[in-house]
């Protein structure tokens, strides 16, 4: 039972995807602009990544070693699918508002990543753990760098605006600005483990 | 079919909209790869026969398969399904015809199946020249065309990227910044100055 | 900077005391454009530049104290920022932006690089396309020249980029600075006095600005708007930030090339970026953009335009 606790922390702090793993960059930075945002493509992500987990897990034996990726593609493009079709029919909004990036969770390095690294490698329960552990760290990420976002970019969090009079700075809502606030984060986390060492 | 969508394109794949720089596919390999600049540039150079390529490839299924028998929520699957099976094909060839060029990719070649310009790229395609499953004008030139410029905007902004990080290399940039988080700092200024196309009209 | 025959790469500046000098040198030459900007705009103007300058100074004070580094404050090059950062704004902006705007020059367009002779993007630049991005109303509004208070009034090329019939402006305004715009960029006469004053001293070369400008205008009069080669290149070189630009901050030694070629490049390029923005671009004015851009592209054009090491291939 430690032992799965255990693997469910590290996906959040010691190998955290976004931070320390560098993984699933691109959809970060895009989808990042807001924390409704945020916390809809980190669930998307954990739905599909505990699912392909899962599956590969379960028949990690079953394929043979040269085609396992592209096997590994077919799973995880099956769930992206149910992802993105179930996005559509109840909540289109959010499906408009993650736009490309929704089909882009395919290739997103933290699912592909940890199906090659663990999923393959590892038991149903620990695999599912570990699908959990990753999919929480990276909805945390998200979180913290679209509420960065979020408020030095439109003065509010969630749609609420909590400083009146503050005049945002728009461009942290866009590309460049999520670029600064992660090259920023990243460096503040280094200076961070620096200091405790 | 006119020379200013063309144009329009063009700027708008290369600077404006940057695949790396404003859109953000492909930014694991350009933040991996850009230390140096002739594994950056053969990298870009892979990248963009792959976007050119899988541009075209997924155009004609999406066109002449998926749409016709209704397949259209299918996309995303077969898109990368044919985009993984081609890289994988280029990776057969590369390894016949060049051993050492295959050594030199490496691991970064299958990785380009992952890259999410590629099958950013394609999907792009499938909505921007397409309305509700039927073909606008012009659509198949067009998507090719665009492969090919995403393709020179990812190379534009590894090249300029490599350039800076290996002379970066000899200064005395603070510790805690070294490496990753400078990386991300200096495209977010090479992104704030490819703002200035915005609004681009002939 | 004259090209130097010196094989190593850069910085080259080895004594401090040099870097001193040439630096407050620079400063010395865009005085006459303060007063002219001050003059023009008002004692709004003179805050501007000092909240900026007072800025930049504490902020490169601040961040070496705080990373234990030498502070180099009196080396005048974060004054140097500040000021240009504040030539490159209007008059009459909130007392926050030069503030705001010059820390973040500092801080990100330089101290994160490592501080003076690494960073690769001009800073004052890098803050104000920063302040463009951010707070684009505030950095976009201009007031009329020789009324003190704020009177918006758009400048000249804002005018023309919305094809807006042009309120009779002569060259000589242009030149003298009787018009909307940048506190730092109107007065053409006294840029160009600092730019002389440079250039006498061989603090700069002739080759950026000079392909820069040149540029600009050959493109502006062929692409004219009533067909080719009816284009109006004085009114384009007078305009905006072009002189500003290209005689202060596109020459700026750390990111700019090293080589005589690798400059001209350097100059053909901004001035290629600079009349694409103005002529097609949704901005009136592009000249921050392009030399930032090309100070990208400057380690690269190092790279390709090297001298040859004698007795190498």
């Amino acid at each position: 039972m430690k032992k799965l606790l255990t693997e469910f922390l590290r996906g959040i702090i010691k190998e955290n995807p976004t931070f320390v793993l560098l993984l699933g960059l691109c959809p970060t930075l895009a989808v990042s602009v807001s924390v409704t945002n945020g916390i809809g493509m980190g669930i998307a992500a954990t739905f599909v990544l505990l699912g392909s987990n899962i599956i590969i897990s379960l028949i990690k034996n079953v394929i043979p070693e040269k085609i396992r990726i592209p096997c590994y593609i077919v799973v995880i493009a099956t769930f992206v699918t149910v992802a993105e079709l179930s996005m559509k029919a109840y909540s289109p909004a959010l499906n408009r508002a993650l736009g490309i990036y929704v089909p882009l969770i395919v290739v997103n390095c933290i699912v592909l990543g940890r199906a090659e690294a663990y999923a393959a490698k590892n038991t149903v329960v620990n695999s599912f753990f570990d699908g959990l552990g990753m999919g929480v760290g990276f909805t945390l990420a998200l979180i913290l760098i679209s509420g960065i976002r979020e408020f030095f970019g439109t003065g509010k969090i969630l749609g609420y605006t909590l400083i009146k009079g503050f005049e945002p700075a728009s461009v942290i809502g866009m590309p460049s600005g999520a670029l600064l606030v992660i090259g920023l984060l990243l460096g503040l986390f280094n200076l961070l483990k620096e200091g405790r060492e | 079919m006119n020379i200013t969508q063309f144009l329009t394109i063009f700027i708008s794949a290369v600077f404006v909209y940057n695949v790396i720089l404003s859109r953000f596919l492909g930014l694991c390999s350009f933040i991996a790869i850009s230390k140096e600049t002739k594994p950056a540039l053969a990298m870009s150079l892979a990248v963009m026969f792959v976007t050119t390529m899988s541009s075209i490839i997924t155009w004609l299924i999406y066109r002449f398969l998926l749409i016709p028998f209704g397949l259209a929520y299918l996309r995303t699957i077969s898109f990368i399904l044919v985009i993984a099976a081609f890289v994988q094909l280029v990776e057969m060839v590369i390894r016949k015809v060049s051993p050492p060029m295959y050594r030199f990719f490496g691991i970064y070649l299958p990785l380009i199946t992952v890259n999410c310009a590629v099958l950013g790229v394609a999907v792009l395609n499938s909505d921007m020249f397409f309305i509700n499953g039927k073909v606008l004008p012009g659509s198949f030139i067009y998507s090719t065309f665009q492969g090919i410029c995403v393709g020179l905007g990812y190379t534009l902004a590894m090249l300029l990227m490599s350039g800076i990080r290996e002379r970066l290399d000899l200064c005395n940039v603070p510790r805690a910044l070294k490496d990753f988080p400078l990386a991300f700092i200096i495209a977010a200024i090479m992104s704030m100055s490819f703002m200035g196309f915005n609004g681009f009209r002939f | 900077m004259k090209s130097k025959l010196i094989v190593s790469v850069s910085p080259h500046l080895h004594k401090n005391e040099s870097v001193k000098k040439i630096m407050w040198m620079v400063v010395l030459s865009l005085l006459p454009t303060g007063l002219a900007g001050v003059f023009i705009f008002g004692p709004q103007s003179l805050w501007v530049i000092l909240l900026s300058v007072i800025s930049a100074l504490a902020t490169e004070a601040g961040l070496q104290f705080l990373t234990k580094r030498k502070i180099t404050i009196s080396d005048g090059s974060a004054f140097l920022t500040g000021l240009l950062l504040a030539y490159n704004l209007p008059a009459h902006v909130p007392f926050w932006i030069p503030v705001i705007g010059s820390a973040f020059s500092i801080a990100i367009g330089k101290q994160v690089f490592g501080g003076l002779g690494q960073n690769i993007f001009n800073p004052a630049l890098v803050g104000r396309v920063f302040l463009m991005a951010s707070w684009p109303k505030y950095i976009t509004t201009f007031t009329r020249p020789m009324i003190y208070d704020a009177v918006t009034q758009a400048t000249p090329l804002a005018l023309l980029k919305e094809t807006k019939i042009l309120e009779y402006v002569s060259y000589w305004d242009l030149f003298l600075g009787k018009r909307g715009g940048c506190i730092g960029e109107v007065c053409i006469l006294a840029l160009l006095l600092g730019a002389i004053f440079l250039f006498a001293r061989g603090y700069i070369s002739w080759h950026i600005p000079f392909s820069y400008i040149i540029t600009v205008g050959l493109l502006a009069f062929v692409f004219g708007p009533n067909g080719l080669f009816t284009g109006d290149w004085f009114f384009h070189i007078l305009s905006g930030g072009l002189v500003l630009g290209a005689f202060f901050m596109a020459t700026d030694y750390v990111t700019s090339p090293l080589t005589r070629r690798g400059q001209i490049i350097f100059g053909v390029g901004c001035g290629l970026i600079t009349a694409v923005i103005r002529l097609w671009g949704g901005y009136p004015e592009g000249v921050s953009y392009a030399i930032l851009m090309m100070n990208a592209a400057t380690p690269i054009i190092d790279r390709y335009t090297k001298n040859r090491i004698y007795g190498t291939k």
